[in-house]
């Protein structure tokens, strides 16, 4: 009976114990100070790092992390702080509110996806904690509701959703294409875009869910419709089985999807059946011979995968707001807001609500051959 | 709304939803036996089947099949990775079983707190697949969908004359392959001795002990049945879609449960038959509609159900099915 | 773990000794306590806050989710614990709660722009926040009603898969019905509690999560008191008669039916509650928000901690939203570490951390039965 007690009370101590090591080397509880000339500053990354979507958003973070490192200041002291949001908004909210309320922090990269970032742009905009997205693309961001601090590095899903039945028309001559969605906040938008700028080009519309794996319903409505060409909005585990169902159902149609399907992911994933397959992407082809490839490379062991250079050049702007002597906030703000500078992705400047301006949008459709997306055409909708 | 497609089609969304269901229908059976025997939802169930696609694909890895070879290695490699998901199914099963229920079983805990461990197990298979594997040995470990190769490709056999439709070998397999087992297995349940002994055992354990029936033994028996059975439904589902993921059981559970209570849960037949309604109902309402309004027609239809036979559509009751 | 038992049995048994006066001062302590957690900067004890680390989280905002899943887990508690009955589904009433205050209470919400145009109003015009409360939990009560009046004479099993189906079918409906939710992209501009004005900007505001802590605590406390005087009035032993034996409960006049559909409407509306609180406090709801996973945490919230007893589902609601918040720095692990924990908790302690004594007695019992039938086999 003693001993079991004292086993108890030593269990107890050691959960303690192990609760005070975790938390070691850190007891500032926030609120950091940062005035004057000092210049040690913190920048928030903000997006998916764990589960199933860290792989759309892991790329561009490491993106961020090298041109930090690159990064020749003598003067400043900057750190760049990763929290994990799951892509869900629910736990994207307590992370803003951490950043918001640090005063150390003068901006964010992020949020990754568009979610989370509808639901933390109030707390951010409160604080005046300047946001760049390198990957949140839904359109109503900026355009049914604007915040003064939210910036993209991407230009927003309409012009996608134009781009796309622009390739469709004109490279593949398409005149009855199959428009395909799967129900959700990223994927529905950007087909109605689709069904809208093609117009009579279209000839059905089939909706289908996250987790699917039967398609068979749609194929049919395939076989009866006879499309020339296939447009899916979705992600990678739903357009995999999608094309090889499609292709062994003998459907031979060309398949096309937005970004959502951009990653090296895509190509393991569908197999034989998507040789061919087109994805097109608001991300800027990087040339393998390029430093940024290469240093990369040197740095994280892998190719720069999906929107690490949208990562990069959202870092290298809050770096250059540092260089330019910006040191607070609201300082950070308004240089970014004036900010003209070429990027690794694109010239990147902003227009009033924080958007791509409009001549400078372009897309990139990649074609997948043996399981690489190799870039194909670049595609500007705007003009 | 558009009736008229699957007027049109309707042959064609009646097999196409057997097709579908026929995997719920063979998921159903580990859900409607435990149930039956031990009155509980085994949620780790969906995990069981979720490993046996994995066994597939590692089978297929090791043999080194993969798609467009000779007749001999399509036969041997799909042979033995039946077996493989099997056995990896109803080891997990079994394991499952040990650790998670049977402690409790002997605390003579309530079916709520089986339910709970039954997820905690489910959450313990799904991230042994989605993360510690991932860290152990990499990629096609982790989250992401992989690909299975199509070693058995899809061809058409014969077309039915009079209504163009065309049958698929896949087809074929998948749903005589369902058939089948469940026939073989009605017929274990029902005829061999260890079946007698499980039927004893779900229309009153106490008295089926003292009858001399080891109720230890039957409980394992049940959980091993239920999973290779998932191992069938998991290498006819790789076959059919080639492809896997550490969560795909999730959802492909929740169907095979709710087939399992269509037909009454603890039913054989009934997973059979609950199965078959439910991929039907589900093809059908995506024909009318669109996919994204499969799921609420399918609970709709269990709920309809149930009001008016509140045992599902076969009644319950393992050990009464004999007829 | 007898040992653990004995020692719960013994500080109870020490608690039920102390004078009326000197508990109440002692519950007054633990509220004060309570409501000054956010603050919470003495060490050691400030190793319990979420923000510690680099990459942490506000501390005052986890708060304020541990309330709010507090608040759930009271309510499911009501259908599970008291009641005996399986819902595997109770994320659709948080869902109606948070919706309900959305489509009524937002100036973005196709239902509130239907209203303006229909009669005229202006597009500031939107349901005032203090009638979007009753909305929201006369829509999940009704809900529970519309719900259990036709299963509810279901066995417990056929209830679980019904009751799953409905948290299906309101998630998919907010996410299909374009034109009344807004669908998949979910509805902003969800509006706060009203509140003085200070410096210009509402008292409830993104910016201050302790006060919407506070907020929800308040909330809590009432609704745990109103919890307490039910499961002693007549509806509560008529409840836990339901639970022990409905035949035996029916038999002795309890009209069970009756009974149940009480447990799932106030069950139903106490989530809708929380519902409402989440959704004002994000400021944004939207159908992902409301997966089954999070039903499963619910039920596994109630049991963990203890169904039946309300210390118990308090307890289970507070470990399993803190702890994944606490320590985040294992990213990937956590999942895998919670079901472990899940298996591991309950095959320890099968009664729950904290199960009511009735409870603790009923699983004693039952224990010494499965031994004993075990011993004749």
């Amino acid at each position: 009976m003693i001993r079991s007690s004292r086993t108890w009370q030593a269990v107890a101590l050691s959960a303690v114990a192990g609760l005070a090591l975790t938390a070691c080397g850190t007891t500032d509880t926030g609120g950091g100070d940062a005035s004057g000339d000092d210049c040690s500053f913190k920048i928030g990354v903000m997006g998916a790092l764990s589960g199933a979507n860290a792989s759309i958003v892991l790329p561009s973070v490491d993106g961020a992390e090298l041109a930090l490192k690159q990064w020749d200041n003598e003067d400043c002291d900057v750190t760049i702080e990763k929290f994990d949001t799951e892509g869900d908004p629910a736990k994207a909210t307590p992370v803003a509110t951490q950043i918001a309320g640090d005063d150390s922090f003068i901006g964010v990269i992020g949020g990754a996806f568009s979610g989370e970032t509808r639901a933390t742009k109030a707390i951010y905009g409160d604080a005046g904690v300047t946001m760049i997205s390198q990957s949140a693309t839904a359109t109503d961001l900026t355009q049914d509701d604007p915040s003064p601090v939210f910036h993209r590095i991407v230009p927003y899903d309409d012009y996608q959703g134009a781009a796309i039945a622009q390739y469709l028309t004109d490279e593949l001559g398409a005149s009855k294409v199959f428009v395909v969605d799967n129900s959700e906040a990223y994927g529905e938008p950007l087909a109605d875009r689709v069904e809208e700028t093609l117009g009579d080009a279209m000839v059905q519309r089939d909706k289908t869910q996250v987790g699917q794996t039967d398609f068979a319903p749609t194929i049919s409505k395939m076989e009866s419709a006879k499309p020339d060409a296939v447009f899916y909005g979705g992600y990678i585990a739903e357009a995999a089985p999608l094309l090889k169902q499609m292709r062994d159902a003998g459907i031979k149609a060309p398949f096309i999807g937005g970004d959502g399907l951009y990653g090296s992911d895509f190509g393991n994933a569908v197999g034989d059946a998507g040789e061919g397959a087109i994805v097109m992407c608001p991300c800027a082809p990087i040339e393998e011979d390029s430093t940024f490839a290469a240093d990369y490379q040197d740095e994280f062991g892998s190719a720069p995968g999906a929107y690490a250079a949208e990562g990069f050049d959202a870092m290298s702007v809050f770096l250059a707001a540092l260089d330019d002597g910006a040191r607070t906030r609201e300082d950070v703000e308004s240089f970014v807001d004036g900010y003209t500078g070429d990027g690794l992705s694109k010239e990147i400047s902003f227009d009033e609500n924080g958007d791509v301006p409009k001549d400078k949008v372009s897309y990139w459709a990649y074609k997948n051959e043996g399981g690489t997306l190799v870039p194909d055409v670049e595609v500007s909708p705007a003009s | 709304m558009d009736f008229d497609a699957l007027i049109n089609g309707l042959d064609r969304h009646t097999l196409d939803g057997i097709t579908r269901g026929s995997i719920y229908a063979l998921v159903a059976l580990g859900y409607t036996m435990v149930y039956g025997v031990m009155k509980l939802i085994n949620f780790a169930h969906s995990e069981v089947f979720m490993v046996g696609t994995w066994a597939t694909l590692g089978t297929y890895t090791v043999i080194g099949a993969t798609a467009g070879q000779g007749l001999g290695m399509i036969i041997g490699a799909t042979l033995l990775a039946l077996l493989a998901a099997m056995l990896a199914s109803a080891g997990t099963a079994l394991a499952v079983e040990r650790i998670a229920y049977r402690p409790l079983r002997k605390k003579g805990a309530p079916p709520l707190i089986f339910l709970i461990t039954g997820i905690g197990c489910s959450m313990v298979l799904v991230e042994t697949f989605g993360q510690v594997l991932r860290v152990f040995f990499g990629p096609p470990f982790g989250r992401v969908l992989v690909n299975v190769p199509a070693v058995l490709p899809t061809k058409t056999v014969f077309t039915i004359p009079g209504l163009d439709l065309a049958i698929t070998n896949t087809r074929l397999i998948i749903i005589f392959g369902a058939i089948a087992m469940m026939v073989a297995l009605d017929f274990f349940v029902n005829k061999s001795r260890l079946g007698r002994g499980v039927r004893a055992v779900a229309q009153d354990p106490d008295t089926a002990s003292l009858m001399g029936v080891n109720q230890d033994r039957v409980i394992m028996l049940v959980f091993v049945l239920g999973g290779a059975m998932a191992g069938v439904a998991a290498l006819l589902f790789t076959i059919q879609y080639d492809s896997t993921k550490f969560d795909i059981g999730f959802i492909i559970g929740v169907k095979a449960f709710t087939a399992a209570v269509l037909g009454g849960i603890g039913n054989l037949r009934g997973a059979l038959i609950g199965g078959l309604v439910l991929g039907v109902v589900e093809v059908y309402a995506s024909t009318i509609w669109d996919s994204s309004w499969a799921d609420v027609t399918a609970f709709v239809v269990l709920v309809l159900v149930l009001m008016f036979r509140p045992t599902g559509l076969l009644g319950e009751s393992l050990g009464k099915a004999r007829a | 773990m007898t040992i653990i038992t004995q020692h719960t049995n013994r500080l109870r048994d020490r608690l039920d000794g102390v004078p009326t006066w000197a508990r109440a001062l002692g519950m007054l302590l633990v509220v004060a306590f309570a409501f000054y957690l956010p603050y919470l900067n003495i060490l050691p004890f400030a190793y319990i806050r979420t923000d510690l680390s680099a990459t942490g989280t506000d501390w005052a905002s986890v708060l304020f989710l541990v309330v709010v899943y507090m608040i759930v887990a009271v309510g499911l508690n009501v259908v599970i614990g008291l009641a005996g009955l399986l819902d595997l589904g109770y994320v659709g009433f948080y869902a109606l709660g948070a919706y309900s205050v959305a489509l009524f209470g937002s100036t973005s919400s196709p239902v509130v722009e239907a209203i303006q145009s229909k009669f005229g109003l202006s597009e500031e015009w939107a349901v005032p926040f203090a009638i979007c409360v009753p909305i929201a939990i006369a829509m999940a009560l009704i809900a529970g009603v519309i719900l259990g009046a036709p299963t509810l004479r279901l066995r417990g099993d056929y209830l679980a898969i019904v009751t799953m189906g409905f948290g299906e079918i309101i998630r998919i409906c907010a996410r299909n019905l374009d034109n009344v939710t807004n669908g998949a992209a979910g509805i902003t501009n969800v509006p706060v509690p009203p509140g003085p004005e200070i410096d210009g900007r509402p008292f409830f505001n993104v910016s201050e999560p302790e006060r919407w802590y506070w907020l929800a605590l308040v909330v809590l406390i009432i609704i745990i008191w109103l919890a307490r005087r039910l499961e002693n009035s007549r509806v509560g032993r008529a409840w836990l008669a339901i639970r022990e034996d409905e035949d035996a409960a029916a038999i002795m006049g309890v009209a069970a039916f009756k009974y149940k559909l009480w447990a799932f409407a106030i069950g139903a509306s106490l989530g809708g509650m929380a519902g409402l609180l989440f959704g004002s406090k994000q400021q944004y709801v939207e159908p992902n928000g409301f997966m089954l996973n999070l039903s499963f945490l619910f039920v596994a919230m109630v049991v963990i901690g203890g169904s039946g007893n309300i210390l118990g589902v308090l307890i289970g609601a507070f470990l399993l939203t803190y702890l994944p918040e606490r320590f985040r720095e294992f990213q990937e692990w956590r999942p895998f570490a919670f079901g472990v924990a899940l298996v591991a908790v309950m095959i320890l302690r099968p009664q729950g951390l904290v199960p009511s004594r009735r409870r603790a007695r009923e699983f004693a019992d039952r224990k010494v039965e499965a031994e004993e039938a075990a011993a004749d086999a």
